[in-house]
């Protein structure tokens, strides 16, 4: 009776999973049938339609997409390898030694997260032109770590403080100078924290709109940014709108499915583990 | 091998004075045992002698070298850590190599797996080297970091508790290993501990240490029999010694002490002893704590000539044989400890008579609580110096 | 009459929802105890021998697979935990944390709706019992270890429960503060005189405290006995190394003959002792089997001794006794003396063995060899 019961509840368990599953997943599978559709077939509501694959020659042939695509990579790409120069050794000085005001400076960093973009970007703006920074990979990258460190700093500090010390100590004795313990001891243990934050970083830098908008225009134009390109003045070319958006969310996907595992695993334990 | 010594060692961890004033010197190939209670600053001395803290004042020396200024990995000493401290990432095997890997002690592959292996079989753990450390039990973690150590050949060997975290059975089947393990290796040691136990069987000589400060230092023996104060002696055995507060009176023909037990004086004559009595008679003793190990009083169930009756206040196993606890209703020296054998019938409440073998009894100051004076005491600094000489 | 009575139970995971398949997947088999009124029992085992699974089937948090449950002379099978009339004081403290000790203390009765004034009471007289009457005003959050516990057991006892269960009350105190608790609850229990059903995995305690130890090993139960009982007189192999401090000496042996004497001699050794007239019923020439002897019946023989001279590999001293280690093959046997002399390893002294404390254990099996009477 009881296995009946208990049955009859996954039945009812799945089925609600699957309803939310169509419910978040349909825009995404709705922008992937757009971009085989021709443009004027864009507005049926229908499942039927002729598949075409003239919206990816366009992008992906006819316009400077790739160019897009490389500018963002080395953007955030760049953000994610400032971050994790700078951002591990913070973390490590930060779950490791004690100085004055070390709780505050722990959360201003984390602070640099909460302030809404919108508000930050104007007198940013500003500044950037006065530097020259403005419409330069520089720059941008320089901006991005503001998303990018933050996350990175406090995954990666959690992970240094479930370290015994006593491990750098055996180290230690055991004749290894600080620099190797560092990267022969520690550097392998925080592994996977480091990792999934690190990529983690790389899909919120990659997904970023605001900060490339307004400081960047023609020099560096990353993918988020480009896209609206494909919506001209005269007519929106729906069907090639969602090829730069598919292949754009591509990395992001990706990556999201390789680390899935590690994503949760990787940002929940150094909480978690204690 | 080397001589270890700590002249003056101070370190203070904000405003907590941790080691205020150590002074050690531990001979080449002896066995040293740091014991206290917790937070006596036992590992901070290990941490200053490996090197991972600097004491503010006083000198650290090997061998007549001052070492202040080398870090830990110059100083060559080997360290077995409370928490085992393995390296996470690697195998048990690559865990044991770690030291002989470095670029400071670097030796060939070859060297390396016959040390490995000979580390393995004397911890007794050749079926462990595959494995990780999140593979295994905490005695099994307790091995592998005891033959990490091992596999060095350091100027000492500093241990740090390695026994705390395992069971009672375990920790008393690894101390007697232990033991056999040190002879065969022979070499200095400088080892931590909370248990009586473990500092009694396995240390050569033993630093009593309280409040970052050296209460006594000597053989077990020694600091067993003579302890220089009440903390000490209280330390120093399971269940503790019983102290009582009594008066002394008579003359020097007899002596004899007075407390009270149940709300009523009783006494109980002193036996002659020339070193007691010439004590008691040159510092003119009145009032004492009179020191009395459990095995050292007797019981009976019927009333009997020199016997005083109490009730039972507990009555418990602690291994091969048992304790009973005894109500006395004193303020002062509530209750009394004795050992007995295990199985016996005992009735919690019941009435128990108790007779104190004053012959073993060890005085303290009543004010000072240091150590005055115990019977046959030329007897046991005989034998304390003859374990000197060893 | 009897407090608990537990008839073939048996109680069995449902496996089907994990990959693995475990092999024996029954965690407590065929078990029966009868637990007389007032009785203090202790389940004692290793870990994951089915200790606690049993404790939660009496307290019903566990469903059982097969079996009956008596409390008192009722059958118990079906009934709510709250229904059970049960004192439970679990391992982990679980107290209501906004709640002062008083308030923990009265949950349970306000939770029943009792008369204010009675709860009062209640708490009152029982305060004093577990020395906590100093405490009541204060919050959970402010007592020491030891302190939680009281007041733990205090709860479980307040209900008047027919039966009280404590699940390692202990494990969470260490050295002094353990054993003066175990002091306290032994004598609270003994005021009281509450049925009790106590799990630990702690030999010692079991041994301090209970009136009967119930030895279970892999869901199987080994022996029931008093302290005393399983202590002299194991039933095999598995109780007589688990209990007692240092173990039994166990050691493989092969008998042998002797111009009429049978002795056992061991491998790579060339240690010989009588075995006692009383097993000759039961042996014969190059019968293999395992001995146990108590470090506390091995002697040090005087120096007319008979006994076989060995070689001390360690020795140890703990103040009041001393302990020595032997090698017989590769196993290190230990013995305990009170005698004040101090050896050295290497010293040789002649093993005398106190024959008639020796026990035989079957070489496979395990179980005890036990003379025909």
């Amino acid at each position: 009776m009881k296995n009946k019961k208990q049955r009859s509840l996954n039945v009812l368990m799945n089925i609600l999973l699957i309803l939310y599953a169509v419910f978040a997943l349909f825009p995404l599978i709705w922008m992937l049938l757009i971009s085989f559709k021709s443009d004027t077939e864009v507005f049926t509501t229908t499942f039927l339609f002729h598949p075409t694959l003239a919206n990816y020659q366009e992008v992906l042939l006819r316009s400077d997409y790739v160019r897009y695509i490389r500018d963002s990579v080395i953007v955030a790409g760049g953000a994610v390898l400032v971050s994790i120069i700078v951002g591990v050794p913070a973390a490590y000085a930060l779950a490791r030694y004690n100085f004055p005001r070390k709780e505050e400076l722990a959360f201003q960093i984390l602070s640099y997260k909460f302030a809404p973009e919108i508000l930050v970007v104007l007198p940013l703006f500003m500044i950037y032109q006065k530097l020259g920074l403005y419409d330069s990979y520089f720059g941008l990258i320089w901006v991005y770590q503001l998303i990018s460190l933050p996350l990175l700093i406090w995954v990666v500090r959690g992970y240094f403080e479930d370290i015994s010390v006593e491990i750098e100590y055996a180290a230690q004795v055991d004749g290894y100078s600080w620099y190797q313990i560092f990267f022969k001891m520690l550097v392998p243990l925080i592994k996977p924290g480091l990792v999934s934050s690190a990529l983690l970083a790389f899909i919120f830098a990659w997904n970023c709109f605001t900060f490339p908008l307004i400081l960047s225009s023609n020099k560096v134009y990353p993918v988020t940014v480009a896209i609206m390109k494909y919506l001209g003045t005269d007519s929106a070319h729906y069907g090639q709108l969602a090829v730069a958006s598919t292949v754009s969310a591509l990395p992001a996907m990706i990556f999201a499915l390789c680390i899935q595992k590690h994503l949760v695993r990787g940002l929940s334990f150094g909480a978690v583990k204690g | 091998m080397a001589r270890i010594q700590l002249e003056n060692v101070k370190k203070a961890f904000g405003k907590v004075q941790a080691l205020d004033g150590i002074t050690i010197d531990v001979k080449d190939k002896e066995f040293f045992v740091l014991f206290g209670p917790a937070g006596a600053g036992k590992t901070t001395i290990l941490n200053c002698i490996a090197g991972i803290m600097m004491p503010e004042e006083g000198l650290v020396k090997f061998d007549g070298e001052i070492m202040n200024l080398t870090d830990s990995a110059h100083r060559n000493v080997a360290m077995v850590f409370e928490n085992y401290a393995l390296y996470p990432q690697m195998t048990v095997y690559d865990n044991m190599a770690s030291a002989l890997r470095s670029k400071l002690y670097k030796t060939d592959e070859a060297e390396i797996r016959e040390r490995i292996q000979w580390a393995a079989k004397i911890m007794k753990m050749e079926k462990l080297l595959e494995r990780l450390p999140s593979q295994l039990s905490n005695g099994q973690k307790q091995r592998v970091a005891m033959g990490r150590a091992l596999v060095r050949n350091p100027s000492v060997f500093l241990m740090d508790e390695p026994l705390a975290h395992l069971d009672a059975k375990l920790r008393n089947s690894m101390r007697t290993e232990l033991k056999e393990m040190q002879a065969n290796l022979g070499s200095t040691c400088i080892y931590v501990t909370h248990d009586f136990m473990e500092a009694m069987a396995l240390g050569d000589r033993i630093a009593i240490i309280k409040e970052g400060r050296i209460v006594q230092i000597g053989t077990g023996d020694e600091i067993y029999y003579m302890p220089c104060n009440e903390f000490t002696a209280q330390l120093m055995g399971d269940p503790e010694i019983n102290l009582i507060d009594a008066e002394i009176s008579g003359t020097e023909e007899a002596y004899t002490a007075k407390f009270s037990l149940n709300g009523e004086m009783v006494a109980c004559s002193l036996p002659q002893d020339s070193g007691v009595y010439a004590k008691i008679k040159e510092l003119g003793l009145k009032r004492v704590d009179i020191g009395i190990r459990p095995q050292h009083i007797k019981y009976s169930f019927e009333p009997q000539d020199g016997y005083f009756k109490t009730t039972v206040y507990s009555y418990e196993s602690i291994g091969n044989k048992s304790v009973i606890v005894t109500d006395c209703g004193d303020k002062n020296h509530s209750q009394l400890r004795m050992i007995a054998p295990n199985g016996l019938r005992v009735a919690i409440d019941n009435d128990i008579y108790i007779h104190l073998e004053m012959d073993h009894a060890i005085f303290f100051g009543s004010e000072t609580k240091d150590y005055i004076v115990r019977y046959d005491e030329a007897n046991y600094i005989a034998l304390a110096a003859a374990q000197e000489d060893e | 009459m009897a407090g608990l009575t537990l008839n073939h139970i048996y109680k069995r995971y449902d496996n089907s929802g994990k990959k693995k398949k475990v092999k024996n997947d029954f965690a407590v088999k065929d078990l029966n105890l009868v637990c007389e009124q007032g009785e203090f029992i202790a389940l004692l085992g290793p870990s994951g021998c089915g200790k606690t699974t049993t404790l939660r089937m009496i307290a019903g948090l566990e469903e059982i697979t097969d079996g009956e449950i008596y409390i008192g002379e009722r059958l118990v099978n079906n009934l709510h935990p709250k229904d059970r009339n049960i004192g439970l004081a679990f391992e982990d403290y679980a107290m209501y944390p906004p709640l002062n000790v008083y308030g923990n203390v009265a949950f349970n009765l306000r939770a029943k709706g009792v008369d204010k004034s009675e709860i009062d009471r209640r708490v009152r007289e029982i305060a004093p019992l577990m020395q906590i009457d100093d405490l009541l005003e204060k919050m959970p959050v402010k007592l020491s270890g030891g302190q939680k516990q009281r007041v733990n057991i205090a709860r479980a006892i307040i209900r008047e429960p027919e039966l009280l269960l404590m699940d390692e009350p202990l494990s969470h105190l260490d050295g002094k503060a353990r054993q003066a608790m175990r002091t306290e609850i032994k004598r609270l229990i003994n005021k009281i005189k509450c049925t009790t059903v106590y799990v630990t995995h702690d030999q010692l305690e079991a041994m301090s405290l209970a009136d009967k130890i119930a030895i279970i090993n892999f869901g199987v139960l080994q022996q029931f006995g008093t302290p005393t009982e399983v202590y002299d007189d194991p039933v095999n192999e598995f109780v007589a190394s688990f209990i007692g401090e240092p173990p039994m000496n166990i050691l493989e042996t092969t008998i042998i003959k002797k111009e009429g004497t049978f002795f056992f001699t061991f491998s790579n050794s060339n240690l010989e002792i009588a075995v006692p007239q009383r097993y000759y019923s039961v042996i014969s020439d190059g019968f293999r089997c395992k001995m146990g002897v108590r470090p506390m019946d091995v002697l040090i023989g005087g120096p007319d001794s008979q006994g076989t001279p060995e070689k001390i590999a360690t020795f140890e001293n703990l103040g009041d006794e001393r302990r020595i280690g032997i090698h017989v093959g590769d196993i290190l046997m230990m013995l305990i003396t009170e005698d004040e002399k101090r050896y050295k390893r290497g010293d040789i002294i002649k093993l005398e063995v106190r024959g008639e404390k020796t026990h035989l254990f079957d070489i496979t099996t395990g179980d005890r060899i036990r003379e025909k009477k």
